[in-house]
């Protein structure tokens, strides 16, 4: 089950290319590129969920504020948690319990039932050398996987794209929400974002203008095509080959935009016709989480070629009245995920979704007066999925204070050995290119 | 570096950018009358904004209310019934009145006589970003933005003093809960690392010494002001950022404002919001040179970059992609419209990613290209219609009838804004000569030329329309509206 899906047949071989699916490294770059064009000239509504089918996709989430992971996965029986954590600390008669000295908060009943069925790792003290403090930097260092010291410009699923998806039709990363993530930044920017399928179009009043008048639509993606290049219609397939063709630097704003403006134009058309055709079949909690997810799932049910979305989770900065912010959270977050597994394994995409928690920082052990921790270090990943290597890995870092480093947890496994193997074992593609280094993989599939 | 703009080099197109940049663009008469102000004059009419009267009146609201404040406070202690129902109509209350400030400000920026001092106000807003989602009280998110609007070109250690006093301030970053035995670090190292300093110009001890400084300042949560308690400050010895003594809060941020870093850090600040992204290390070095001499007085400062001649490079003009308030702002006074109603309008602002008074955290908008994805670029196009027709498009096709009812109530009268009055843009022969009307709305409009092709484009839309009316002058306005080149300015 955990095989690499092998290709047999051409058209698989043309379906895999297509979405820069398993091994499309392995491809020469302009054999890719023609069998995308020819692929993507052929395109029909029969072949597009049917491709979408065979490959893996990542589900990245984020749990933006820094999440406290002590009281997350807790150390119920550490006497240094309850010195340090009077106020805060979660007892062991409340906890979800894992084993003797780990538990989940109590209101993560939804990794819990995840857990218990085989369908989530815990990845422990993870983290990163000379951690920093600051939400931003440490958000920038997770996005785009560089050295504490090293500011780089790309994220390190921008550099997957550029790397292992030259070619790709812009919805190859999808990104739910306003705003991109650094992460996908890349070299060559692909990737569209959106919250609300119905209105994601150029709409306007005039759809039922008579026939012989020009309608303000067509003028639209006349007025939103870059260069000449493009004339032979801009229907979703046709500019998937121009996008990659015609490449300037991401330099100047009007250039950015062209591009932005031309990958809507594609995708809108794309999006609405997959949106149509799938539903949610799980019972969702509510709440913006649940409803990105939601959003994911019907993208996934109706074939989009997708292999990355990024949804987000905001509020994890505690720094006071922590237990009732954190408890909600933790609930959303849990349910939402749980729900959203249900949706796959009916639609029968279970064993192709994988969803990857991940935090700026985890929080100081020593809680404050105001009944919340300060920014501190020591995070926590969660992977859910059919084919994670369930249970707990790494190993919880010590709270002994002789053993903390500034009154912050050690980390003991570097968070780029948990992208190296997401990377290498669901994404199928060498992580060094990626990551700048090899980093030994952490095998969570 | 820095060398002065020629009088000679002064003409439309300048005088556009500056009004664009330092204000939020006008319309073709506006601009004339710049230009004709030759640089100086015109730089000075903006910049020295106190000499223009601005007889703006605050919201009613505007003021404490203390025995609100202690009824509220009350409430703790009341029965969970008539808790639940104070706090729902309190939250009313608080809804009410944020989508009436948003309108009162947005309204200053549309149609105020002080364009820079709005334009800096939204600079402060955006660097001090603090939001009413942890705020919630509109009084108070108010009195932030007068005291942004009131220093907005005043001296930075003042403005620095003010910020830290500053009632929502101290609840957003939580110093209103910082206690001497354990000081909340919150807002130690932001005003550090995101106001006055950048990333790695401090050190992590800096910050909890500095937080142990700013133990004491707390708020009075009756009278809604700051309040010193000397029994929760620690008089300690500290040391930050080199200096070591029993500091005060007010020594720590002299002792910020006093690193060269300091002055660098808020000038390539100022030059990123109002010129370009990537300012040279020399012109950086330059901007805090000026900035320190002038004593960390921000009018010398402003004076000088909308003076620079680099402030006018090729580069620099039309090369800045519009936030959300500027793109709805600007819209309004380059189309001579009304701003559509405040809760439609913050609706809107929020959709194109800049809900004001609840920016996404305490770093601000990341602004640049960054306010540009496919959704908030389809979302501008959508909304472009709405500003120019008065009505909002429907996300349905044609076919879904059943929709119609959903429809309606989206343009139910109270939602609805104004059309456009073309006959303001267009002239009567302008209208009957169809060859003329491109032209004129890309110098309304963008001061500056679509490519031929795109030309060609909206003259084949009209052409195709035997006699237009001003539903057609409208959706081609609409049409110019949803360009890439309409999203820079």
């Amino acid at each position: 089950m955990k095989n690499e899906p092998s290709l047999k047949t051409r058209r698989e071989f043309l379906r895999a290319t297509t979405l820069c699916g398993a091994l499309s490294w392995t491809v020469p770059s302009f054999l890719a590129h023609t069998f995308s064009v020819l692929q993507a000239k052929a395109a029909d509504l029969a072949t597009q969920p049917v491709t979408g089918r065979d490959a893996n996709i990542l589900v990245i989430l984020q749990m933006a504020g820094g999440n406290d992971a002590l009281n997350t996965v807790v150390p119920f029986a550490s006497d240094h948690y309850l010195k340090a954590r009077p106020r805060l600390a979660l007892s062991a008669k409340s906890v979800l319990k894992l084993n003797d000295q780990l538990g989940f908060h109590p209101s993560l009943s939804g990794f819990k039932s995840l857990y218990d069925s085989g369908q989530l790792a815990v990845i422990q003290g993870v983290g990163y050398p000379n951690p920093n403090r600051s939400h931003f930097r440490s958000t920038e260092i997770w996005q785009t996987a560089s050295d504490a010291n090293r500011i780089e410009r790309y994220g390190w699923l921008g550099r997957y794209f550029d790397n292992a998806c030259a070619g790709c039709d812009p919805t190859v990363a999808v990104n739910i929400g306003r705003q991109m993530p650094q992460a996908f930044a890349a070299r060559k920017p692909v990737g569209v974002s959106l919250d609300n399928p119905q209105r994601y179009r150029f709409m306007s009043h005039e759809e039922l203008a008579a026939d012989e008048m020009e309608t303000s639509k067509a003028a639209y993606r006349k007025l939103n095509k870059p260069s000449p290049s493009f004339d032979d219609g801009l229907d979703a397939g046709g500019s998937i080959e121009a996008v990659a063709g015609a490449s300037p630097p991401s330099g100047a704003p009007l250039d950015y935009l062209e591009r932005v403006a031309l990958d809507a134009q594609v995708s809108s058309d794309t999006i609405r016709r997959v949106t149509s055709k799938a539903g949610n079949q799980a019972e969702y909690p509510v709440g913006q989480l649940a409803n990105s997810l939601k959003l994911v799932a019907r993208l996934i049910g109706g074939g989009l070629p997708t292999r990355v979305f990024y949804v987000s989770q905001g509020g994890y900065d505690t720094h006071t009245n922590q237990s009732g912010a954190q408890e909600r959270l933790l609930r959303e977050l849990g349910d939402s995920v749980k729900a959203f597994m249900e949706d796959m394994k009916v639609q029968g995409n279970l064993g192709r979704v994988l969803v990857m928690t991940f935090s700026e920082f985890g929080r100081r052990v020593q809680e404050n007066a105001s009944g919340g921790t300060d920014h501190g270090s020591g995070g926590l990943m969660f992977v859910a999925g059919d084919r994670v290597r369930a249970g707990l890995l790494g190993s919880y870092p010590s709270l002994a204070p002789a053993d903390l480093l500034n009154g912050d947890l050690r980390f003991n496994t570097d968070f780029r050995c948990v992208y190296a193997g997401v990377l290498e074992s669901w994404l199928k593609t060498p992580s060094a290119p990626i990551l700048g280094r090899q980093f030994p993989p952490l095998l969570c599939v | 570096m820095l060398s002065l703009l020629p009088a000679s080099k002064w003409n439309f197109t300048t005088a556009a950018h500056l009004l664009n940049r330092a204000g939020f663009g006008g319309t073709p008469h506006e601009i004339e009358r710049l230009a004709k102000l030759g640089p100086a004059r015109a730089v000075a009419s903006l910049v020295d904004y106190e000499q223009t009267p601005d007889p703006t009146p605050d919201p009613a609201w505007a003021k404490p209310d203390p025995e609100r404040m202690q009824k509220l406070a009350a409430l703790r202690q009341a029965k969970a019934e008539e808790r639940q129902q104070l706090f729902m109509e309190e939250r009313r209350l608080q809804r009410q009145r944020m989508s009436e400030l948003r309108g009162w400000w947005l309204d200053r920026m549309a149609k105020g006589p002080r364009p820079l001092q709005e334009k800096l106000t939204l600079f402060w807003h955006g660097h001090f970003a603090t939001s009413v989602q942890k705020v919630r009280d509109a009084y108070l998110m108010w009195l932030q933005n007068d005291t942004f609007r009131r220093l907005a070109s005043g001296n930075w250690t003042q403005m620095l003093i003010s910020v830290t006093k500053d009632p929502a301030m101290l609840i957003w970053l939580d110093q209103a809960q910082s206690r001497r035995q354990h000081p909340n670090e919150n807002y130690a190292r932001e005003v550090m690392e995101l106001f006055a300093l950048g990333e790695g110009h401090y050190s992590e001890k800096d910050v909890t010494e500095a937080a142990r400084a700013f133990t004491g300042l707390g708020l009075n949560r009756v009278l809604q002001t700051c309040e010193y308690r000397p029994r929760q400050h620690d008089d300690g010895i500290k040391s930050v950022l080199g200096r070591t003594a029993n500091l005060a809060w007010s020594d720590v941020l002299e002792q910020i404002v006093a690193q060269p870093q300091a002055a660098r850090f808020i000038s390539a600040k100022l030059w990123r919001f109002f010129a370009s992204e990537n300012p040279s290390e020399a012109l950086i070095a330059e901007l805090a040179a000026r900035f320190r001499q002038a004593g960390n007085d921000f009018k010398p400062l402003l004076r000088a970059i909308f003076l620079s001649e680099e402030f006018y490079d090729p580069a620099v003009v039309r090369a800045q992609v519009k936030s959300p308030v500027q793109w709805l702002v600007g819209s309004v006074r380059m189309l001579e419209c009304e701003l559509p109603p405040p809760m439609f309008a913050s609706r809107m602002l929020a959709n194109l990613g800049q809900d004001l008074f609840a920016p996404p955290n305490v770093k601000g908008w990341d602004g640049g290209t960054t306010w540009i994805t496919t959704n908030t670029l389809l979302a501008r196009y959508n909304q472009a219609e709405m500003l120019v027709t008065g009505e909002r498009p429907m996300p349905l096709a044609a076919d879904q009838r059943p929709f119609r009812a959903m429809a309606d109530r989206f343009n139910r009268p109270d939602r609805k804004g104004t059309p456009v009055d073309v006959a303001k843009l267009l002239s009567a022969a302008e209208r009957a000569g169809k060859a003329t009307v491109i032209p004129v709305l890309e110098k309304r409009l963008l001061q500056s030329s679509l490519k031929p092709k795109q030309k060609q484009t909206l003259r084949a839309y009209l052409d195709s329309r035997t006699a237009p009316n001003d539903t057609d002058f409208r959706e081609t306005i609409r049409l110019l509206m949803s360009t890439p080149e309409y999203q820079l300015t």
